[in-house]
């Protein structure tokens, strides 16, 4: 079972013209569990919509979309937010991280309206992510890494089983993207399926697989039947990112077994 | 059910907070704008009240009484015994309070003290303590010697309880000095003396004054010796002061009314700085809220954290306008001897502060909701494209 998958996606929007923008069109996508899928294309081909369809953002206007093998593509807005919450991790090019929180309050974020706490769960998260020392700061006490990696920490609150990712190497330099790709190896290792959204060369040296749009047009959205065994060409990140949650499709990787905190 | 439903407002207000102090300056302008509006109508809500407990104090009686007297008209020339029963019976009613029946004899006399005289209205009363109250002295419960003379008599010719008074050339000892009339009535006791009913040799009564405890008691009393004593003839004339009363009622009332209206448009003015204060603030944080939205924040929660803020400037603003608005009356109380403090401290006053107050928070609820119901419904794609 794919952890997220597109069936013959049409996106269209209502253009300046008589004519509809196609966004997406007839796009088939799917992506496993423990995967790593970076989708690259020039800008304005519908990574965007590609990203916000996935992430239960946006309706696509055909075809079928289906969460860890559920059909979710008509649900209501409250339906959306809960399956969002729920399954789906946001990174964002911006971070993005809410000003008057600190760091682990905006890790908590997702869950801050439910009963319980979830503090001591985004504490955990920040010290794997290396961040046991800022957990009270706010997010203009951090650098951009730092804010990358809150706002990965926030992404997984929920256990997620797709996290997606739009630019998320875009604001920072060559050293921090290599870390927060090394991080998001450790998430899909944990069998969360990854979709990085990029410009970036070094997010397609991390993937498993690449995929392109071209003008709503996707090629190769669906893997061939011997995944991520060979072919790519990132095998010596293969080699020090255990694959021991990669085959895990429920997503439900415990929080704490294969990720040490480790100190950046 | 609410148990959740308040549960989800402590972080909603929480955040709130913390988004109030981003932007002080606009946080504290906008509060101050709530403060003066609730300072308006809690002030203004108040200034009218006292002025109408003090009109209500002021007027006392005047509608608790009823005058009763013979219908010149229709030849009638005083009241007789059976009129005054008559009378005793329409009103011995509980539905009319069973408000006490005074009949008054009637004459004028020259009044003369010590050193001075005056032309003063002579009663003949037998149980004076039904109608009136003595300043000095004691009204007897049946009055059978000697005279009570009323407060300006008193005054003009010098006389206290104990002196002796001569009335059209009979030397008479004064009983009791009444205490100045709070009521304007037509018996105008301030200029009168009180014998009893054994000096009059009349064979009928000039006027029975009809006691009730209330301005309502009063009128019904007035409405049953209408319908009964006067059934057949219309023997007497009633005098009542009720219907006066209920104008000058009216009159405070919408006094109060226009007062707490004027409040009311600068608490309206405070709820349109809210208005903005709020569509600038979700227009600043638009992306914030798509994010909220995208990383699953229910559309109610975050409906919630801008109610919490719209109310938080509200509420922040009731209760410093309110604490203000006490200090006010206070100040005012300590420095305006001839405002009463007991109007002051009526407990409809309070009434009038938790108004406002009420409407300080409301104003900022119902100013935050279109700007929150609109952020919180805006696509978070659509918010975060931006």
């Amino acid at each position: 079972m794919y952890s997220v998958e597109l069936r013959g996606v049409t996106k269209r929007y209502p253009g300046g013209g008589d004519e509809p923008v196609v966004a997406l069109d007839d796009v088939d996508f799917a992506v496993e569990p423990g995967e790593f899928v970076a989708v690259v294309g020039p800008s304005g081909s519908g990574k965007s919509t590609l990203l916000n369809v996935l992430g239960l953002l946006d309706d696509p206007t055909e075809g079928w979309r289906l969460l860890d093998g559920t059909d979710v593509t008509e649900l209501t807005v409250g339906e959306r937010t809960a399956a969002r919450k729920e399954s789906i991790g946001f990174v964002f090019q911006d971070f993005h991280l809410l000003p008057t929180l600190t760091a682990v309050e905006n890790v908590a974020l997702p869950t801050a309206f439910d009963p319980g706490d979830a503090t001591d769960r985004a504490t955990d998260l920040l010290r794997r992510f290396g961040l046991g020392e800022r957990l009270d700061h706010e997010p203009s006490e951090l650098s951009g890494g730092q804010k990358q990696r809150v706002a990965i920490a926030r992404s997984l609150i929920n256990q997620p089983s797709v996290l997606l990712a739009d630019e998320p190497t875009g604001n920072l330099d060559t050293e921090t993207g290599e870390s927060i790709l090394a991080e998001f190896e450790r998430v899909k290792s944990e069998g969360v399926a990854v979709i990085a959204v990029t410009h970036d060369p070094l997010v397609e040296e991390y993937a498993d697989r690449v995929v392109e749009l071209t003008d709503g047009v996707l090629v190769g959205g669906i893997a061939d039947p011997p995944t991520h065994a060979g072919g790519d060409s990132t095998p010596d990140h293969d080699a020090d990112a255990p694959q021991t949650g990669g085959s895990d499709p429920s997503g439900e990787a415990d929080a704490d077994s294969p990720l040490a905190p480790e100190e950046r | 059910m609410s148990g959740g439903w308040l549960r989800g407002w402590r972080p909603a207000a929480s955040m709130a907070a913390r988004n109030l102090r981003r932007n002080r300056i606009r946080t504290v302008l906008a509060v101050l704008g709530v403060t003066i509006g609730v300072l308006a109508v809690a002030a203004l809500g108040i200034f009218g009240n006292v002025l109408a407990l003090g009109a209500a104090d002021a007027i006392g009686d005047i509608g608790t009484q009823v005058v009763v007297s013979p219908n010149a008209d229709a030849g009638v020339e005083s009241l007789s015994t059976a009129d005054v029963t008559a009378i005793r019976r329409a009103v011995s009613d509980p539905a009319v309070g069973d408000p006490a029946v005074v009949p008054l004899y009637s004459d004028n006399a020259v009044v003369a003290g010590t050193s001075s005289q005056t032309f003063a209205t002579v009663y003949g009363v037998e149980q004076p303590g039904l109608a009136f109250e003595a300043a000095e002295g004691s009204l007897p419960d049946r009055h059978r010697r000697g005279v009570i003379v009323g407060a300006d008599v008193a005054a003009d010719i010098g006389v206290e309880t104990g002196d002796a008074v001569e009335i059209a050339g009979r030397q008479v000892r004064v009983v009791a000095v009444l205490a100045e009339s709070e009521t304007f009535s037509p018996v105008a006791p301030d200029n009168a003396v009180f014998l009893p009913e054994s000096a009059f040799a009349a064979d009928g009564y000039a006027q029975v004054l009809v006691v009730a405890d209330s301005g309502e008691t009063a009128r019904a009393a007035a409405d049953a010796i209408r319908e009964s004593v006067n059934a057949r003839e219309e023997r007497v004339s009633l005098f009542e002061l009720a219907a006066i009363v209920d104008e000058i009622n009216g009159f405070f009332d919408l006094l109060s009314t226009f007062l707490l209206g004027l409040g009311a448009i600068s608490l309206v003015v405070a709820g349109v700085s809210i208005l903005n204060v709020m569509l600038m603030s979700t227009v600043e944080r638009r992306q914030e809220i798509g994010v909220m939205r995208a990383v699953g924040v229910t559309r109610r929660d975050v409906l919630r954290v801008l109610l919490a803020e719209a109310g938080l400037i509200g509420a922040a603003g009731a209760v410093a306008g309110t604490a203000l608005t006490v200090l006010l009356v206070a100040g005012l109380v300590i420095s305006t001897p001839a405002v009463d403090a007991a109007l002051v401290l009526d407990p409809t006053n309070g009434y009038y502060l938790l108004l406002a107050l009420v409407f300080g928070v409301g104003v900022g609820i119902v100013s935050g909701a279109y700007p929150a119901w609109q952020a919180a419904n805006e696509r978070p794609v659509d918010a975060l494209r931006s």
